[in-house]
């Protein structure tokens, strides 16, 4: 029987990137900066996201003048009052509201007009006057609409109603995947894309520059180490530690938070893994190009940050975008998997964009992984 | 015929960033089994030879062998058969001692068998404690210890005694020694001359080219002669009057002793790093503070200047405590600070008005003491200059210059000569010694045990504490020596002799 | 010593000048984000695509169908053929929103009975599902009253005026936002670098060891950053008036006293920060952690009135929260001094604090 003995050459490799591995662990425990990054930053993320983002349907507060003398509309205004979605203060000094208008103390203001219930009686439409504070974009357009729905709710189970007539067609609105119209249930996922994209580059950014600085680079590269073994070693430990801080957050999300998930969590943490493969491969190629921990971190942030949070979808929706930009995301790791994530939780697994993600994703690591591997450095200077 | 390890022929290295022609048209052999000293000052080219022959750079002209292998294309064949220390060790400050050995016996493929290694420098009882807490000394003790890991042919090591006292320069060489076999060669780089006759060999490098190739006694039998036939073949130095003295105005004032140390004492937790420091000094004396790394004078001199707050004690320049009214006191003080921290962006010009109007020289009067400085102390042709571009020894006249822009009494320096060469050395204390003469009073600290030799008194300072104060002369006497080195050792070990 | 302070302020500023990195920091990012948000950025919803399942197949139906088409909002409409091609469409995201319309459209129209369509949006996207929904409720609504035969009956209309921004142009509140983020990102950058670099240096001893008091040192590092980051604004903010015919309805003079103290607090945190930290990279990721939580929970992205109480009591701390409500209420309302000095106060009080709190930090460093 032969018994095959290994060469010690294989034998030396596997050593070597051991090695080099648990000396990137103990450091990633003995430095503060990677748990930050990995754990603090997501953990106050996510804090924010869920109890300061709010994208919701808003409560609006306003104002009302009635110069309707009509005893029935009375009614209307309690029923602003009762609603959900605005919170009426009635004047009786149209100056005075205009005034709380300019100075933001409302968002709007609503004007019955003296003709208002004449004109329902005649079967005829009525108007009211809104006027919002256009400086406040968003709230403008709730305060737009809410009082009208709200009205019309009102008048058909008015003494009115009878004169009503219903529209011709109606639309039914359905909201797939999210019953609730819980603006949360989106926000969250899609803030965890953004999180795994910082911390993918952020954490990885660093980590070369910091060895050229420290001199420690230069020592090892006059031992057995290979070009392989090095590009190994940083990408192994970090995934590992982003893969948790990943968990965490997910966890977070769905435990703590109770976002409602769908899908499937091994498809999750797949794509997950694959997305965090390419924003260790960004990070890693900055920080191999530029040996320089400042710059690097800086181009970090410009690079992986920013693009993720502005053109990934997640706040701007990326239709709206001119038709160049739009194109231009395409190539971004976090449209695809901003994306990815929103489908998985609210909707369960879709096959395609799966596909598309993971394509997409893995196509993009490999390249990073070519490229560090190309330009790592087996002398100061090549 | 002796065999040799390194045979480099005409080799030139250019760096295109900075346009700096780092080595220039160098030939050298280094022999097989011997211990081979590359000395010269910062910027003269060692580290850059050095990483030329074991493959971490690219030669632009010339050819090197190593170990009769090409470094450029056999690197990775050259790398098993050498072990490297470079410059700041190769540690891993976050890694513990056992463990940092552990990796490099991993990246060398070679047993983790280190009782012996430990035993052998000391380190044993460090285990594991992290490389970022070993002190000076112990540090560069791990990182020897990790570039001897698998015997190598060939060690090389950049500048490992950098920073240490005398006696843990010994032990690292004695460490060195006691590892080699009759085929192991050893090239250690240094900038301290006086380490020259613990070298089978000395090279001494100026300007990217060997100077002197041969037995450290051809050139001279003591450090000192040694050095002055080294600043012969650089050309010579010839003592002219000081320029910046004679241009000192000097202010006349009563007190006696300018600067004052009154039972200075700095705690950090548990620990003392200084006690029971007091010292007085006269009028136009220059005082130094020496010992080796951790025993307490810096941080006596960072209390000195205020950058530092006493836990006890006082310290008083010109009967000022600096504490109670530090901008008064600190109006008296010119200081140059260690590596000499300029802005490196701003040009010679910008930093030297700029550190007049902070040292309160008036508007009107600013540019035309500009003008005399930059014209006194030979700063002309670096005026509009980034002072980061400036050579080293241009460095420190304009490091000097901003110190003195404004005529102070007193003068505090920070290590001032750390990795000139010898020629800026001597040019240096010339002006020192006259400025003294002159009346400034100077407190200065320094790893160059001869630079002790220009001091007036000399305070010696060991494990917190000043366990020596005196003249020189008086030091020697007490150590029954007759040069500094061997006087700091001798009280040192007296010292631990006594405290066991 | 105010000569002492003069020679510093003028260092800080060569500094800032002459270090390529401080340079990138001031020039680029404010530059690249302007273009970014004034061309790309909008929370507007357009280019939507449609999926139509139309089972009616009529000029009726089909001309509902055209009014999208024709529509600004819409982009793309593909034609389903059954339920299942709707469901696929919507899943893999081909489209944000799905229209049915039932095989008896035609027929009850002309009967002048009421029909219902199925507008389905796409819940992944909720807020833009949810203006997406609305818009086509408005398409068909409209279509719906012109094709209605029948007498009119009662409703509710309304008559919308919306003040300071009759088109509710986005970009007007984006600009308006943005100007005071730029300014506060860039003023945060430089001012964490300021300190922290000259410790890197090395030349932080030299400060230390100078006449100069910490007082002194303080002054002359607040004031350079400062002095551009109000420049920076004043800049930004008359390039979106010439460029995208930003308004400007209030007082000049008031607009420089915001920024000057807003920016004040600002750079106040960001010497703060500095002065804990040892190295720049430190202090970069330091401002970084204060920075994203501070822009997100300022009112930029959603209304402050809508956080939990206890988080809208934590956005007082906040010195870009009042900052960006001055600014939009001078820009766009012509704000009163009265209600502007009440947004001034917190800011101010902060601005102490935090350079009081500079100052101390870092002469304790130095042990």
């Amino acid at each position: 029987m032969m018994i095959k003995k290994p060469s010690p050459q294989k034998l030396s490799n596997i050593r070597i990137i051991r090695a080099l591995i648990t000396k990137e662990f103990l450091q990633i425990v003995r430095d503060p900066s990677s748990i930050l990054i990995a754990f603090v930053i997501p953990f106050i993320y996510l804090v924010i996201y869920m109890y300061g983002i709010n994208l919701d349907t808003v409560k609006v507060t306003m104002g009302i003048k009635n110069d309707d003398p009509a005893p029935e509309t009375l009614t209307l205004i309690k029923s602003f009052d009762q609603s959900d979605y605005i919170t009426p203060y009635v004047y009786n000094d149209k100056d005075l509201m205009y005034h709380d208008l300019i100075r933001s103390r409302i968002k709007g203001a609503i004007i019955i007009p003296n003709d208002f219930s004449s004109k329902l009686l005649k079967s005829r439409p009525a108007d009211i006057l809104i006027i919002t504070d256009g400086s406040e974009t968003n709230l403008a357009n709730y305060a737009q609409s809410y009082p009208v729905s709200i009205a019309n709710q009102w008048l058909s189970e008015s003494r009115y109603k009878y004169l009503v007539k219903p529209p011709l067609i109606n639309t039914e609105l359905r909201y797939w995947f999210n019953q609730d119209i819980n603006s949360h249930y989106f926000i969250m996922p899609g803030s965890l894309a953004i999180t795994m994209t910082l911390i993918g580059i952020l954490l990885t950014a660093l980590v070369v520059a910091r060895e050229w600085e420290r001199g420690t680079m230069e020592a090892l590269l006059s031992t057995r180490v290979k070009r392989i073994h090095i590009v190994l070693s940083k990408y192994i430990p970090y995934f590992i530690l982003g893969m948790m801080s990943m968990v965490f957050s997910v966890f977070m999300c769905i435990v703590v938070y109770n976002i409602p998930f769908q899908g499937n969590l091994l498809i999750l943490f797949t794509v997950g893994g694959l997305f965090l493969l390419s924003c260790m491969g960004i990070g890693l190629t900055i920080s191999t190009l530029l040996r320089d921990q400042f710059l690097a971190s800086q181009v970090a942030l410009a690079v992986g940050f920013l693009p993720a949070l502005m053109l990934s979808g997640l706040i701007f929706p990326i239709n709206s975008m001119p038709e160049g930009f739009q194109i231009f995301t395409r190539f971004l790791p976090p449209r695809y998997f901003v994306s990815f994530i929103q489908s998985e939780f609210m909707a369960g697994t879709i096959w395609k964009i799966v596909l598309e993600s993971s394509l997409f994703l893995a196509i993009l690591g490999w390249l990073l992984f070519v490229i560090v591997y190309k330009k790592t450095a087996v002398r100061l200077e090549d | 015929m002796t065999a040799t390890t390194v045979e480099i022929k005409n080799l030139t290295k250019i760096f295109t960033d900075t346009n700096t022609t780092a080595i220039n048209d160098l030939s050298l052999n280094i022999e097989k089994g011997k211990i081979t000293g590359l000395i010269g000052a910062d910027g003269t080219g060692k580290t850059t030879l050095i990483r030329l022959i074991i493959g971490l750079l690219v030669t632009d002209k010339g050819e090197i062998e190593t170990l009769g292998l090409d470094p450029f294309t056999q690197k990775y064949k050259l790398n098993q058969k050498i072990g490297y220390m470079p410059q700041k060790f190769g540690l891993y400050e976050d890694l513990s001692v056992i463990e940092n050995l552990n990796l490099y016996a991993d990246l060398k493929n070679v047993p983790r068998d280190f009782d012996e290694l430990l035993e052998f420098t000391d380190l044993a009882r460090f285990k594991d404690r992290l490389a970022g807490r070993l002190s000076g000394g112990m540090k560069q003790k791990l990182g020897l210890a990790c570039a001897l890991m698998g015997f190598p042919e060939f060690l090389v090591l950049d500048e490992p005694s950098v920073g240490v006292d005398p006696i843990s320069r010994r032990e690292l060489m004695k460490l060195v020694r006691n590892s080699m076999n009759e085929n192991t060669t050893v090239l250690w780089s240094t900038a301290y001359l006086d380490e020259a006759h613990s070298f089978d060999t000395a090279v001494v490098m100026d300007a990217g080219k060997v100077i002197f190739n041969g037995i450290p006694n051809e050139l001279g039998n003591t450090s000192q002669e040694f050095e002055n036939n080294v600043i012969e073949l650089m050309g010579g130095y010839k003592k002219k009057e000081s320029l910046i003295a004679e241009h000192f105005e000097m202010n006349d004032y009563d007190t006696e002793y300018p600067v004052e140390a009154l039972d200075l004492a700095k705690k950090y937790g548990d620990f003392y790093a200084v006690r029971n420091n007091t010292f007085h000094i006269k009028k136009g004396e220059i005082f130094g503070l020496l010992g080796p790394n951790g025993a307490g004078k810096s941080t006596s001199f960072k209390m000195m200047c205020g950058l530092a707050t006493p836990t006890k004690g006082t310290a008083k320049i010109m009967e000022t405590d600096i504490k109670e009214n530090p901008s008064k006191a600190r109006s008296y003080l010119g200081y140059m600070a260690q590596k000499f921290s300029l802005y490196g962006n701003l040009t010679v010009r910008q930093n030297l008005e700029f550190f007049a109007g902070i040292y309160g020289v008036s508007i009107l009067s600013r540019k035309e003491r500009v003008d005399e400085v930059i014209d006194v102390f030979s700063l002309k042709q670096y005026e509009n200059q980034l002072s980061f571009e400036l050579p080293l020894g241009f460095k420190q006249r304009l490091s000097m210059a901003c110190a003195l822009i404004h005529n102070p009494p007193i003068l505090f320096l920070d290590e001032p000569t750390s990795g000139v060469d010898v020629l800026t050395r001597r040019d240096f204390w010339n002006h020192i010694t006259s400025l003294a003469k002159k009346g400034v009073t100077i407190l200065v600290t320094t790893h160059f045990m001869d630079e002790a030799e220009y001091c007036d008194r000399i305070s010696l300072f060991y494990k917190g504490e000043a366990i020596a104060i005196g003249t020189p002369e008086e030091l020697k006497q007490k150590a029954n020596v007759d040069n500094m080195e061997e006087t700091f050792i001798k009280l040192i070990e007296e010292r631990d002799e006594n405290d066991d | 010593m105010f000569r002492r302070v003069l020679a510093l302020i003028k260092k800080e500023f060569l500094a800032i000048w002459k270090d390529p990195r401080s340079r990138a920091i001031i020039i680029a990012p404010p530059l690249i984000q302007l273009l970014l948000f004034a061309n790309a950025l909008t929370m507007e919803i357009k280019n939507i695509d449609m999926v139509v399942l139309d089972r009616s197949n009529t000029v009726e139906s089909r001309e509902l169908i055209s009014r999208f088409e024709n529509s600004r909002w819409f982009r793309n409409i593909i034609y389903a053929n059954n339920e299942i091609d709707i469901r696929t469409h919507i899943n893999e995201q081909n489209v944000q929103i799905g229209l049915e319309i039932n095989n008896d459209f035609a027929g009850q129209i002309k009967q002048n009975k009421p029909v219902s369509v199925q507008v389905i949006v796409d819940g992944r996207q909720t807020n833009s599902a949810a203006i997406a929904g609305g818009y086509a409720s408005q398409i068909i609504s409209q279509y719906s009253n012109e094709i209605d035969k029948r007498p009119q009956g009662a409703s509710i209309r309304a008559e919308v005026r919306n003040w300071f921004n009759p088109n509710l142009e986005y970009q007007w509140f984006l600009l308006g936002t943005l100007v005071s983020l730029l300014a506060v990102i860039t003023a945060l950058m430089l001012t964490a670098l300021s300190i922290a670099r000259e410790r890197e240096m090395g030349t932080f001893d030299q400060l230390i060891v100078s006449p100069l008091s910490s007082g002194e040192i303080l002054i002359g590092k607040t004031i350079p950053p400062l002095i551009i980051a109000v420049i920076m604004t004043s800049i930004m903010t008359v390039l979106a008036m010439l460029f995208f015919n930003m308004p400007f309805a209030g007082s000049v003079f008031w607009f420089f006293v915001t920024i000057i103290i807003a920016l004040l607090s600002i750079v106040g945190i960001g010497l703060f920060i500095s002065s804990l930290c040892k190295t720049q990279q430190q202090a970069i990721l330091g401002v970084f952690v204060f920075q994203s939580p501070a822009i997100l929970l300022s009112g930029f992205i959603s209304p402050i009135e809508d956080m939990p109480l206890l988080v809208q009591k934590i956005t007082y701390l906040n010195p870009i929260r009042f900052f960006m409500t001055i600014t939009k209420g001078i820009l766009f309302k012509g704000m009163l001094p009265q209600d502007i000095i009440m947004n001034l106060i917190p800011m101010i009080i902060m601005a102490c604090v935090a350079l009081t709190a500079a100052g101390w930090m870092f002469k304790r460093k130095l042990d």
